[in-house]
């Protein structure tokens, strides 16, 4: 606006006020939320008598029986075991496959598209799916489970690994590649060392993931203490389901804690 | 220095740095001695191959086409209560991740305990959450919905709050400067530059919640998960390839419909 | 004997922008040359075509007379060592690991990728730190260096390799002008002492006029100059610097003026 048209004495009207297409947009999302709620047929009723309800259901858990705790924290350790063994096992893929599935360090576009196509692939099969067909392959206990679990977050560490290789600078790889280093060396000494901080934060935080996962894969027959708490719950034993949950609470607590902790430490 | 050496690592000493070398062995460590409890065994691992061939060869049917309907009401159901688990977390999380940041709290109690109170809920899987409330409301997508909204609000919470962390002191000053109550602030000067973080978040957190609602069926919680464990223990191959694959598919659309979002998101905000 | 050899070499990025048009030289063996210009004239285009980080849309480069291409890029780069503007430098590995990133060639990946080396590469790795004086730094991350002490650690990796050519592209354009004195006299030296081919893109037409054997002058993709540090006179630093389209242009004049 230039200073004639401020001199002028009649004020310019305003453009015409640009359309708000929130209001459509809220609309259109309550709508379809209450579609969904009249398909899934959720009935407020029995939501509120179920909410009723809870305060004096969830009363039943109080009293938690740890006559096995023994047992039962000697399951918890099957399943941190367990844990231990997928991440380590998800370190190891994502380590071979994060370079090969970032577009700065991969050798040829084929191994790169492949490389993310595999990643992709691990990260779409839920664990639980990835459980089942392990159990099914290997028999009962925990190892089926580990596979799993390395076999799912190996996806999704590979695609975190492979992001930061993405921001690695530039100029710090030219500066390696200059020198006449191979596809190896260049993922070595370019790679990753300029992104260990961030790497270590992801390792930990699968761990963590990977550690309330176990607790559940008890389920399919994958050992750990999920199956503990699936049966006591099916038996209606709230005392001993009470008393499952507050040692995977407490180790899961515990669990954060340490990685917070240690996350802190290294950034 | 002997000559006898003849590698040797770019240190004072020649050795690798002593942190780096405790790492390692106590991470070897673990794994030894946690071997036997995970029951690991190479020879039974290798033996197994055989029958994940055969697994694989078994899930190479024809399909079973009639069940195609079915599959496709499941698949419908998983996704309602994704989204609907999704949208309920969000309208919780929403004042909770404001009580949990630091720079927005009202005060550092409320601060603390909310962010015990998120941590908490977070905690346990899905799934846990899920058995529990079966046995509370019965069986059904209700439950479901139920535990994905609980979990998720714990992460969403989190994730929230750490946004509502980062935004630009000085825009919240300029507005407080002009009068804004305690409620406006948070509202006109916080959320508005919080809002990018917080699309993504949502759909990181679809994506995920995606992946659980699959499951859930398991514990009888809706969804397509209790055909796939059913299939499964039926050994009905011919729906089984047919749920993997379907699964595999509305999730990798998902995933990357979330990644591109989120990247028009970051570069948006970069120009 | 010519060390490098560039024939009708021109250069189209996928933009479209056409950074090098027909350029053809040929740079002596153990010479110290200096490419002057504006920023965009292809300077480090230029560069970078001899150590294979960029190829030619047409034309080829030749190092001792073999050709730079995709399939010998490796054993090409092992001899003609880079120096950077930005140092380029791992951050996070201490100075002796990126001076020994110079053998990295030399070597398989086997020991490598682990970190090992052998005894005579950190020899030679130690030598090329007491020839940039940081013989004392050895030990420490290089991110913790200034930015002189970085660039001689980029120069310590360069002389690693046991390269014929070093290549520097605008290496002090981000020092300060006492760190850029002391870089320019430890290239020259290197280039006297030990028989290196040096070519150093520059800014400053000063510091071209006092080390350079050779000036080579580029505006907008084309060589516009080729001489000695004497033959380079005012009107001839006008050419070079000249913009494209403006014939009189004062503020250059000024600037040379002071040059």
């Amino acid at each position: 606006m230039n200073v004639h048209d401020l001199k002028s004495a009649r004020p310019q009207p305003l453009p015409p006020k640009p359309r708000n297409p929130m209001p459509v947009w809220v609309a259109a999302t309550l709508a379809m939320l209450w579609l969904i709620v009249w398909d899934l047929e959720i009935s407020f009723e029995t939501l509120a008598y179920g909410v009723a309800d809870m305060a004096e259901y969830f009363s039943r858990y109080g009293q938690p029986d740890f006559t096995d705790l023994s047992r039962y924290l000697s399951l918890m350790g099957v399943t941190l075991a367990t844990a231990l063994w997928g991440t380590v096992f998800a370190l190891l893929v994502a380590f071979f496959l994060a370079p090969l599935a970032a577009r700065n360090f991969a050798p040829n576009a084929v191994t790169y598209r492949i490389a993310r196509e595999i990643l992709n692939f691990m990260r779409a099969m839920p664990d639980l799916l990835l459980a089942l067909i392990f159990v099914a392959a290997l028999g009962l206990g925990p190892l089926p489970g580990a596979l799993a679990l390395g076999v799912h977050t190996a996806g999704f560490l590979g695609k975190f690994f492979a992001e930061s290789l993405e921001r690695v600078d530039k100029g710090v790889c030219e500066g390696v590649a200059s020198t006449g280093a191979n596809f190896p060396q260049m993922v070595m000494y370019a790679g990753w060392p300029s992104i260990m901080r961030e790497a270590l934060g992801y390792v930990l935080y699968i761990l963590d993931r990977n550690v309330r996962m176990a607790s559940v894969l008890g389920l399919v027959g994958a050992g750990g203490i999920g199956l503990a708490l699936h049966d006591t719950l099916r038996l209606f034993d709230y005392g001993q389901s009470a008393a499952l949950i507050l040692v995977i609470l407490a180790t899961i607590l515990m669990i954060d804690y340490a990685s917070a902790w240690l996350r802190g430490r290294l950034g | 220095m002997t000559t006898a050496l003849i590698w040797r690592w770019p240190t004072p000493n020649g050795l690798p740095p002593l942190p780096l070398v405790g790492g390692v062995l106590a991470l070897l460590a673990g794994l030894w001695l946690t071997a036997p409890i995970v029951e690991v065994d190479f020879v039974r691992l290798i033996g197994s191959l055989g029958r994940m061939v055969t697994f694989a060869g078994q899930m190479f049917v024809t399909p079973d086409w009639e069940y195609v309907p079915q599959l496709l009401a499941k698949m419908l159901e998983t996704i309602e209560m994704t989204v609907l688990g999704t949208a309920v977390a969000i309208v919780v999380s929403l004042p909770l991740g404001i009580l949990a940041a630091g720079n927005a709290t009202p005060h550092p109690v409320v601060y603390r305990v909310t962010r015990d109170l998120l941590s908490l809920m977070r905690a346990l899987p899905e799934l846990v959450w899920a058995l529990v409330f079966v046995s509370a409301v019965g069986l059904g997508p209700l439950p479901g919905v139920m535990a994905l909204a609980f979990v998720t609000v714990g992460f969403m919470g989190k994730f929230f709050a750490e946004s509502i962390e980062v935004v630009d002191h000085k825009a919240v000053e300029g507005v407080r400067a002009h009068g804004a109550g305690w409620l406006q602030v948070r509202l006109f000067a916080m959320l508005p530059q919080a809002l990018p973080d917080f699309v993504g978040t949502v759909m990181y957190i679809l994506d995920h919640n995606l992946r659980a609602a699959a499951i859930l069926g398991l514990v009888g919680a809706g969804g397509i998960g209790y055909d796939l464990v059913m299939s499964m223990r039926l050994f009905q191959y011919d729906r089984l390839l047919l749920i993997a694959l379907s699964i595999y598919l509305v999730v990798t659309v998902l995933d990357r419909a979330s990644d591109r979002l989120r990247s028009r998101i970051i570069h948006g905000r970069r120009t | 004997m010519s060390a490098i050899s560039i024939q009708s070499v021109s250069k189209r990025f996928p933009n479209g922008f056409e950074a090098l048009k027909g350029v053809d030289t040929e740079i002596r063996s153990g010479s110290f040359t200096v490419v002057l210009g504006p920023s965009g004239a292809g300077k480090s285009t230029l560069l970078r075509l001899m150590n294979g980080l960029e190829t030619p849309t047409t034309g080829s480069v030749r190092i001792d007379g073999e050709t730079v291409d995709g399939l010998k890029v490796r054993h090409i780069r092992s001899r003609v060592a880079m120096v950077f503007q930005q140092f380029n430098l791992v951050d996070r590995l201490s100075v002796v690991t990126n001076v020994l990133t110079g053998r990295l060639a030399h070597r398989s990946w086997v020991g490598s990728v682990f970190y090992l080396f052998r005894q005579e590469d950190l020899g030679i790795a130690r030598e090329a730190l007491s020839r940039v004086g940081l013989t004392d730094k050895a030990w420490n991350r290089a991110d913790k260096l200034s930015g002189g002490q970085q660039q001689r650690v980029g120069i310590a990796r360069a002389l690693a390799q046991r390269p014929k050519v070093i290549l520097a592209d605008e290496p002090v354009a981000s020092l300060d002008p006492v760190a850029s004195e002391e870089i320019m006299a430890l290239l020259r030296e290197i280039c006297d002492r030990d028989g290196i081919t040096v070519v150093v893109n520059l800014h400053q037409v000063e510091l071209a006029r006092r080390f350079a054997d050779r000036i080579i002058g580029m505006n907008s993709g084309k060589i516009v100059f080729d001489g000695s540090p004497e033959q380079m006179t005012q009107p001839v630093l006008r050419t070079i610097y000249q913009r494209e389209g403006i014939e009189d242009d004062n503020s250059l004049d000024m600037a040379l003026a002071y040059a």
